[in-house]
């Protein structure tokens, strides 16, 4: 299994979602976060912002449909400028459902 | 070491804290986030927070809220999410287990929405602090 954790632009937030559900995935943790790139941050003329804001993704899918999932969220999240994101991927060992105490996904 | 990443309701933090601190393993961080599962954000009556006043149970912010953007913006379908709270620590290899079964043994209600444990490998450990590395770090 692996814990896919994307970092999006907010205004996107719905759009992925809803085609990962249509994918037929509709598990995933959201959250909104802070932060910066390699541009540092976004310069508006006199204005500096330092950190900005973007919503974390977290999804533990298995590991066949890594590709299938990023893609997805690369291809909804994508508007082709500086600020569109990060994904992250990184194993998860075991997933255990809380209601039946299994150790399935 | 192993990271426990466990997703669940709201009003089980307080118990769920209070167990890990009869385990020995206090150390924790934890989020508020917003999550969605297999039932795609729908809750029934039965499962609303307790956490939150009676008044709110008739209105919007109660049941899975969709998010302020999709609130301000009318979009035709929103997708719906339930707030929970994240909890996160790095424990060593053996606990595992305990820890893990004692998280599922104060969460479980056995109703739809009580949540996930992930648990991933972690490579090291720092402690600001003293500069200590790997076990040591995590006591």
């Amino acid at each position: 299994m692996k814990m896919i954790r994307a970092f999006i632009r907010p205004e996107k937030e719905q759009e992925v979602v809803q085609a990962l559900e249509g994918a037929g995935f509709p598990s995933l943790t959201k959250m909104p976060v802070f932060g910066r790139g390699k541009q540092k941050g976004l310069q508006v003329g006199p204005v500096h912002y330092d950190e900005l804001p973007k919503t974390l993704i977290m999804m533990v899918i298995n590991d066949k449909d890594v590709k299938k999932v990023t893609d997805l969220m690369m291809e909804k999240s994508r508007t082709g400028f500086v600020g569109d994101g990060k994904i992250f991927i990184s194993p998860v060992e075991t997933t255990y459902t809380v209601r039946t105490g299994e150790a399935v996904l | 070491m192993k990271e426990i990443t466990a997703i669940i309701r709201r009003d089980k933090l307080p118990e769920t804290k209070k167990v890990l601190e009869e385990l020995g393993y206090p150390s924790v961080s934890i989020q508020s986030v917003d999550g969605r599962g297999r039932q795609k954000g729908m809750v029934c009556d039965n499962d609303l927070d307790p956490e939150l006043p009676e008044k709110f149970c008739t209105s919007v912010k109660l049941t899975p809220t969709p998010s302020t953007y999709a609130l301000e913006h009318t979009l035709p379908k929103v997708a719906l999410f339930v707030p929970k709270r994240m909890l996160t620590m790095v424990v060593p290899d053996d606990l595992v287990t305990k820890i893990v079964k004692s998280i599922v043994k104060v969460n479980r209600t056995g109703k739809t929405g009580d949540g996930k444990i992930f648990v991933s490998p972690v490579d090291e450990a720092i402690r600001v602090r003293t500069s200590e590395t790997g076990g040591e770090a995590i006591v």
